[in-house]
């Protein structure tokens, strides 16, 4: 697996993730926006997934919209809990202003295990935004005006530590595996996909056709649930390790 | 996103009303409190009960097959059209394909929808359409498609559950091969509580983490929703679907719950299709 973070120059924050034949590019933005009436007091975070033909000859056409959906619903619906990921961190003026979070995950290359690859880089990016400091935030009349710190690198880290991790188990025969390569997921009966933060399940879906015996789904779920955190553990590490971007002079 | 220019939308920045009500602003533990006392639901449920099923085949008569099924105030009603070419298919498909499109009703929720699918919509269509292709038999119809339909006519949760199953008594409706009744049941936990077939209030209770108290740390409590499909006979689960945040303990039991109110759905779907197969059988015998 190969790990790059902050790669591209427009965004807030970015990964590109290698995982065998697997590659895939996310990208963060950032925006002001007004927050939901029924949340006033949290921010909002959205997916985009981009399936474009190069990855596969598969995805010509319309052809990948459908995964796109999929993975982006399946992001969607993990990073909702709030334990998973706080929302409120990102209010800037309760019911007034908010960050929003635009995901963007490009796949250049589809070798199988799209959404343990995905849902790593989502992290890894997210993990690598930094939001720009607010200032001040003041009411005039009923405008709401902001100062946002115009210094690069005057900025906030997200807390990303609890984001949930994808693992795909897939059922071949009568083994269970984890990280199925593109022939792999050919063959196997059925598969289901855990998206696991601290040890707790935020989403589980099944993402081919396919059913099992009510012991075996536990099973998996048991399995996929150890080999994410192992998988969290690692990349947290490794994302700690990265050295962070110091301010360095012009001619240094 | 493209947008609908021919529908008139209603003006972008309105709000529902209901924040401004009294309940919105109770607190949340009341709101819980009220939904479950004693361990009897408002409605006069028992946590882990299933609130009455009615169903009713062939009410499309333009359809191949239909069926109109009621979960209490969840109304849907579902049909499935013959099998057809695949339009715009160039290569040969050695399995059938099922297209499924799953539709609120504008007025079936709380909120206004929209005439077009809306990401939740589509989730649900997708859900749908995987829980209901290990049921049928596609190698029966090669390079053909079966189009089932959704509506859901009114939304008091558990809404996608109820279209599965309505869609798999339409599709055996329809005559299409299928290996074995399906029956889904949605299940809602939020903390120690564990509520069966949960109403709409119960399902956005559900759907909110809960700070424990007794902690300085930030903990949450378990809550979220799961969906569980099964094809009874053959003890497998064709679609299961949970969110919210749950540990692995917790899910055990659930599914175990789940699986048990699946199989007593199934002899009711029986005796629906039963029903219809008769009385189908002395209209020919009239004639």
């Amino acid at each position: 697996m190969e790990l790059e973070t902050d790669i591209v120059a427009h965004a807030f924050g970015s990964a590109r993730l290698r995982l065998a034949n697997t590659d895939v590019l996310v990208a963060v933005k950032i925006e002001v926006e007004v927050p939901f009436p029924e949340q006033p007091d949290e921010g909002k975070i959205e997916f985009f997934v981009d399936c474009s033909a190069n990855a596969t000859p598969d995805f010509e056409g319309r052809g990948g919209e459908e995964l796109a959906m999929e993975i982006a619903n399946s992001l969607a619906g993990a990073y909702k809990s709030t334990q998973a990921f706080d929302l409120s961190s990102l209010c800037i003026m309760k019911g007034r202003k908010c960050w929003k979070l635009l995901v963007d995950i490009l796949i250049l290359e589809c070798g199988g295990n799209l959404y343990d690859a995905v849902s790593i880089a989502v992290k890894a990016a997210l993990w690598n935004t930094r939001i720009p400091k607010v200032l001040s935030v003041h009411l005039d009349g009923n405008k709401v005006e902001m100062d946002v710190s115009d210094n690069v690198h005057d900025c906030e880290k997200l807390d990303v530590a609890r984001a949930p991790i994808m693992v795909t188990i897939s059922k071949i025969g009568d083994h269970c595996v984890v990280d199925p390569s593109s022939a792999e997921e050919q063959c196997s009966t059925a598969s289901v996909v855990v998206a696991v933060s601290q040890k707790r399940f935020t989403t589980i879906l099944q993402s081919s056709s396919g059913a099992l015996h009510p012991t075996t789904l536990m099973d998996c779920l048991k399995m996929g649930c150890e080999v994410a955190t192992q998988l969290d553990m690692a990349l947290l590490q490794i994302l700690m390790k990265t050295p962070s971007q110091k301010d360095i002079g012009f001619l240094l | 996103m493209p947008t609908d220019h021919r529908r008139i939308i209603g003006p972008e920045n309105t709000v529902p009303y209901r924040l401004y009500t009294k309940l919105n602003s109770c607190s949340f533990s009341e709101k819980f409190n009220q939904a479950v006392k004693n361990g009897i639901r408002p409605d006069g449920r028992k946590l882990n009960e299933h609130r009455k099923i009615f169903m009713k085949c062939g009410v499309v008569s333009q359809a191949k097959g239909s069926a109109y099924i009621e979960v209490d105030k969840t109304k849907v009603i579902v049909s499935v059209y013959d099998p057809r070419e695949i339009p715009k298919k160039t290569d040969y498909s050695l399995k059938g394909e099922l297209y499924c499109e799953f539709k609120y009703a504008p007025f079936s929720c709380p909120k206004r929808k929209l005439h077009q699918q809306d990401a939740e919509e589509k989730q649900n269509s997708a859900i749908l359409k995987r829980a209901l292709e290990s049921v049928v038999c596609r190698h029966e119809f090669p390079n053909f498609q079966v189009d089932v339909y959704v509506m859901v006519l009114e939304n008091d949760g558990s809404a996608l559950s109820t279209a599965i199953m309505g869609a798999g008594l339409a599709l055996a409706h329809a005559g299409i091969p299928m290996y074995d009744i399906i029956t889904a049941t949605t299940l809602g936990i939020q903390g120690d509580v564990k509520l069966l077939d949960p109403t709409l209030m119960e399902e956005s209770l559900c759907n909110v983490a809960v700070p424990n108290s007794t902690n300085n740390e930030k903990e949450y409590s378990n809550h979220g929703i799961l969906i569980l499909s099964m094809l009874s006979t053959h003890q497998q689960v064709s679609k299961f679907y949970q969110t919210g945040n749950l540990d692995l303990k917790d899910l055990n039991e659930s599914i175990d719950i789940l699986a048990t109110a699946t199989k007593d759905i199934v002899p009711l779907i029986k005796k629906c299709l039963v029903k219809s197969v008769t009385k189908n059988v002395k209209e020919n015998a009239e004639d």
